[in-house]
């Protein structure tokens, strides 16, 4: 085993002591952190919802109820489809796209100027002015979106207080501010990947392609861009994950007659103490972000290696 | 060819946007800690007082808004996410370290299979961690009888400090592999040729060299595990954290409280990061007397307009400085004009609210109307909600009150 | 307090790779010894069998007649110098130093006093408290030197120790480490790839290509009489005369080649029969422009295409008529004014200052 496992014979190369020490470690959260309540998990999202002291008994059994009704809704509802759950997953993924789209617009010209224009010292009180909001507590960050965009919050206090308007935009209502929060919540994720990228770019290689006369935008799609390649897939991933998974922004902001799909995991999971369904609903947003991350890595030919630094 | 002036001022207005978009809602939260009012605001502006951080207030229907020193379940929220932190910090960075040294030795050919499993926890989404530790360790505490492990199975604190694990270890993972890609084999090599045994070189090459990583990956597990939300929110069942207190707060209405919350937060943030900057531009000094300069010179080449000014320029931190200066103190003279701080301020626009209060209550008497909706225009704050799992409703006004 | 060193048939493998092969070689015991050979040739796969981080595929290493086979690095008595040094860069000097006897749990004071004492040898007195970084590339070295030498290892085995000096410090290091290597008393042996460092320190060297040991000697024995033509040309320089053997009288054979015949010197090893395609060597300084009264065995026409002044030698890049290169030096003393490019020249040189071997590859192709 260990010549098929290792370089060199594991424990001779590493003593004893530690490499008990290592397989231990390894094994503990491998095994048992990661892959058996994951498998679990896949496990229980095939069973009928019980009662724990009726697992094991003649009620426990696999079944795939919990995913058709994902799709077609409860057995006595009377729409073909189970439209609201499906809605809520649409959306999420639709808007998580939008948003990381949107990430990657916003962050680009800025990645680029401090990686490439700013003069250094200004460029090191930029990062570090990035990464302070970056250490607040997402919670926090959306509760103070929150005070902005409540209906008597600070904008539309101040919108009617100057006489702009006579009655305050429901920004929370119409999910503007979950919107807003979204792109807030994640987007040094996308700075991070996109600065680091951008930075190691030799510089003579733009001015080279300006020397032959290439136009600024041409030279962004041409050189820059396809050297930050790697930053640009590991920016993307992070952030589309992160913001289908996100649950703290949306419990802040989201208007209350509409969901995120975590949120809807949350409800069959705590609500109404359905832990096979709300498993089964886990698995779902499981395979979207593998199925996510495969086509980023298809796609744009990046291994796994490069989206995660 | 020479960037236009119009695409730089564009850009400098872009910049300036979008700094202004990762702060402002930072900047006016602060603000909103110092305003008496029950509800966060700016405007009206009520009076100036500190009374969010001490002990908050009773409102005008009796209410009791808890401010952060009398918040007694922020407090316990506070003691078990510390208590969270610190036990993930003790698994994830030793498992971290591990599992990035063993990358170093398996064969080259798992070496990508090896690597893809020890990220994958960061790229699931956190709910499914806390989901399925919840539902494992349910389990095990089902299988378990009454004994030890149905009382640890069911631990909220236990089972937090095992769902942040499993994700957290990743980054101190990834934190060991970038310094472990800059060691120098040999000197393994060269401790073992003088006589030392693989222990020692472990003990005596291995975790010194790694000691500045060992650092950097404790206060990262901690700070992540301190602010995690997602994950949390289901593995800690019945017991609370920072977060999960803060979530339940902001979902029963908002309450200054919490923007005073965040800001001592931010300062402690701010303090923390200069502090890092100072730190490490002391080491980079150090480092940079001891090494050739031209290596600074050519991270200089690498930018586009080479002939920058070095340094901070002093002229623009004095106009910074005096641009706030003036606005403070603008602000400070309109609060002391218009009487807006101290106890007597406080004292009246209570007084007016409860008056304003009564009379509302005796014209709603007299209209008979419902209690639902009387308290629809409670303004949030530390309400007895319990147990946020055992409470349905909660979810009806998810997001929120408006 | 030396060792003798001997490694048995050691063959080393990388998969089906041969880095090291079929290697037969006996240090004696207080012998400065080198490993020469080009860039990738397995010297430092041979090293690291002798040091025990490399176990042989085939083969023994002893150690004072001891096999060594399964003994881990930590537990022989050699002690190595590494390519880079792989100096502590978080210890002291004097840390670094101690640091086999901080392993072996010896006391502080005692470490001290060791340390102080080769701080000594190396002529880094009070110097102990420095960080490895604060060294010049020479002190490195002499601290990798006193560290390896701290435990009083029987052996020291040294990996291309001064490639990274420049040529001053380099050709003063050879010097010091010579000075070291005598007061010690111990086994060097020594690797390099650069034949001036291991002929000029070396009591014996040995010259390795492809994992393979070509020869095994003297230093003048290696350079005075390559047994092939790699050892030929690659342990100082060597004009190559290609023919083929058309006669043979005692060690001498005459070879024919595309400018003429020559008599050349064979080793006693390598005899040759008449007919075999053959080489033979003829150095720059054995070639000579005969003055009156010179009679040499050989003679030979050439053409000057250049020359390049060297200090003390002037040398000539002449080719002959089938087109062969040559190149011949000459002691700046004597005055070759009149020798510009294009003049056609003849050249002598004597049969006992030229080698002939059966052909086989060079070192320069
Ligand atoms: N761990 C290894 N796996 C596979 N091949 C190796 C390994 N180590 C060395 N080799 C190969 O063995 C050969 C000899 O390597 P070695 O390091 O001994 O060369 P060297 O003579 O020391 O060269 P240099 O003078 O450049 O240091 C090289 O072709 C090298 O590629
Ligand atoms: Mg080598």
């Amino acid at each position: 085993m260990n010549n098929f496992l290792f370089t060199q014979p594991f424990f001779k190369k590493n003593g004893k002591a530690v490499a008990i020490y290592f397989l231990v470690a390894i094994i503990f959260w491998f095994v048992f952190l990661v892959i058996i309540p994951q498998f679990y998990m896949l496990d229980l999202s095939f069973r009928t919802n019980v009662p724990p002291l009726a697992r094991g008994g003649p009620e426990d059994y696999y079944t795939f109820e919990h995913y058709s009704h994902f799709i077609f809704g409860s057995k006595t509802a009377t729409d073909a489809f189970n439209f609201v759950d499906l809605g809520v997953f649409g959306r999420t993924i639709f808007v998580s796209m939008l948003v990381t789209i949107a990430n990657l617009l916003f962050c680009y010209p800025i990645a680029f100027y401090i990686a490439k224009i700013a003069n250094p010292s200004t460029a090191r009180l930029l990062i570090v002015s990035l990464i302070i909001p970056f250490w607040i507590n997402e919670l926090l960050r959306s509760f103070a979106l929150r005070i902005l965009f409540a209906n008597e919050g600070v904008i539309n206090n101040f919108l009617t207080g100057v006489g702009l308007l006579d009655q305050g935009i429901l920004f929370i209502t119409y999910d503007i501010g979950l919107y807003t929060g979204l792109i807030y919540a994640y987007i040094l994720l996308m700075m991070f990947p996109l600065y680091n990228a951008i930075e190691s770019l030799d510089i003579n290689q733009i001015e080279a392609a300006k020397d032959l006369g290439s136009s600024s935008f041409r030279t962004h799609w041409r050189i820059v861009i396809p050297h930050a390649k790697p930053g640009i897939v590991s920016g993307c991933t992070m952030v589309f994950m992160l913001t289908v998974g996100a649950l703290a922004t949306p419990v802040v902001l989201s208007s209350p007659n509409t969901l995120w799909f975590p949120q809807l995991i949350y409800q069959w999971f705590n609500m109404n103490d359905n832990w096979s369904r709300g498993s089964a609903y886990s698995i779902i947003l499981l395979i979207v972000s593998v199925i996510f991350v495969l086509t980023m890595m298809r796609i744009f030919k990046v291994r796994i290696g490069e989206i995660i630094k | 060819m020479r960037p236009s002036y119009f695409i730089n001022f564009m850009m400098g207005i872009y910049i300036f946007i979008f700094f202004a978009y990762l702060f402002g809602p930072l900047i006016i939260m602060s603000i909103t800690a110092f305003n008496s009012a029950e509800f966060p605001s700016i405007t009206p502006w009520e009076c100036f007082s500190f009374r969010w951080f001490n002990e908050g207030k009773i409102a005008y229907d009796g209410q009791h808004l808890a401010g952060l020193l009398s918040d007694w379940r922020l407090h316990d929220g506070i003691i078990s996410s510390l208590i969270i932190g610190a036990g993930v910090v003790t698994l994830s960075v030793p498992i971290g370290m591990a599992a990035a040294i063993v990358l170093t030795q398996v064969r080259s050919q798992l070496r990508d299979i090896y690597y893809s499993i020890s990220i994958m926890p960061v790229l699931f989404p956190g709910v499914i961690i806390g989901i399925s530790t919840v539902v494992l360790w349910d389990r095990i505490a089902g299988l378990g009888g009454e004994g030890f492990i149905a009382d640890i199975g069911r631990n909220g604190i236990f089972l937090t400090i095992l769902a942040q694990t499993c994700f957290i270890s990743t980054y101190c993972f990834l934190i060991f592999v970038a310094r472990l890609q800059r060691f120098d084999q040999t000197q393994e090599e060269a401790a073992l040729d003088l006589g030392a045994s693989q222990t020692q070189v472990f003990f005596k090459i291995l975790v010194p060299y790694l000691s500045p990583a060992i650092a950097s990956a404790a206060v990262i597990a901690f700070l992540f595990s301190f602010e995690n939300y997602n994950t949390t929110v289901f593995s800690i069942l019945s017991d609370q954290t920072l977060t999960t207190v803060i979530a339940s707060k902001v979902r029963l209405g908002i309450s200054p409280a919490l923007s005073a919350l965040a800001l001592t937060i931010i300062a402690l943030t701010i303090i923390a990061a200069v502090t890092y900057e100072v730190l490490r531009r002391r080491a980079e000094k150090r480092y940079a007397e001891s090494q050739e300069k031209f290596v600074k010179e050519k991270a200089a080449d690498n930018r586009i307009n080479k002939k920058y000014k070095a340094g901070f320029k002093i002229p623009k931190g004095i106009a910074a400085i005096l641009l706030i200066v003036v606005f403070a103190t603008y602000g400070a003279t309109q609060v002391v004009k218009n009487d807006l701080y101290g106890q007597s301020c406080i004292d009246a626009a209570d007084k007016e609210k409860k008056s304003k209060f009564l009379e509302q209550l005796q014209t709603l008497e007299s209209n008979e109307l419902t209690d639902e909706e009387l308290s629809g225009g409670s303004l949030g704050g530390n309400q007895d909600y319990g147990d946020i799992f055992g409470d349905p409703s909660l979810f009806q006004d998810f997001g929120g009150f408006d | 307090m030396s060792a003798d060193v001997e490694l048995s048939d050691v063959s080393v493998t990388f998969g089906s790779f041969y880095a090291a092969k079929n290697v037969n070689v006996k240090v004696n015991g207080g012998e400065f010894f080198s490993f020469l050979g080009p860039s990738g040739c397995g010297k430092t796969t041979l090293l690291r069998a002798i040091s025990g981080f490399q176990e042989p595929s085939e083969g023994k290493v002893l150690i004072d007649n001891k096999d060594m086979s399964g003994i881990g690095p930590n537990k022989r008595p050699t002690a190595l110098i590494f390519q880079n040094l792989a100096l502590f860069p978080l210890m002291s000097v004097s840390e670094n130093i101690a640091f086999s006897l901080e392993v072996r749990g010896v006391s502080k004071e005692e470490r001290k006093k060791r340390a102080d004492e080769l701080l000594e040898l190396i002529a880094l007195e009070g110097q102990g408290d420095k960080k490895v970084h604060q060294l010049s590339g020479g002190q490195k070295q002499r601290v990798a030197i006193a560290r390896a030498l701290a435990v009083e290892p029987k052996v020291l085995l040294l990996d291309e120790p001064l490639s990274a000096l420049d040529l001053k410090l380099r050709q003063r290091m050879r010097t010091e480490l010579r000075e070291i290597q005598k007061r010690v008393n111990i086994t060097f042996i020594y690797i390099t790839h650069d034949q001036g460092e291991a002929l000029t320190m070396s009591d014996r060297i040995a010259v390795m290509n492809e994992g393979e040991l070509e020869q095994i000697g003297k230093c003048d024995e290696v350079y005075n009489n390559p047994l092939t033509p790699f050892v030929a040309t690659f342990v100082g320089e060597n004009n190559p005369l290609y023919g083929k053997v058309t006669g043979i009288e005692g060690d001498k054979a005459k070879i024919e080649t595309a400018d003429g015949q020559y008599l050349a010197t064979m080793n006693e090893s390598k005899k040759l029969n008449i007919g075999d395609e053959s080489i033979a060597f003829v150095r720059p300084e054995s070639l000579f422009i005969p003055r009156d009264g010179d009679n040499f065995d050989n003679k030979i026409d050439v053409n000057i295409e250049s020359f390049e002044f060297e200090g003390n030698l002037k040398n000539f890049y002449a080719s002959l008529k089938s087109g062969a290169k040559i190149k011949f030096s000459v002691p700046n003393a004597i005055d070759t004014s009149s020798i510009t490019s294009g003049s056609s020249i003849v050249l002598g040189f004597e049969s006992s200052k030229s080698v002939i071997l059966p052909k086989a590859s060079l070192a320069i192709d």
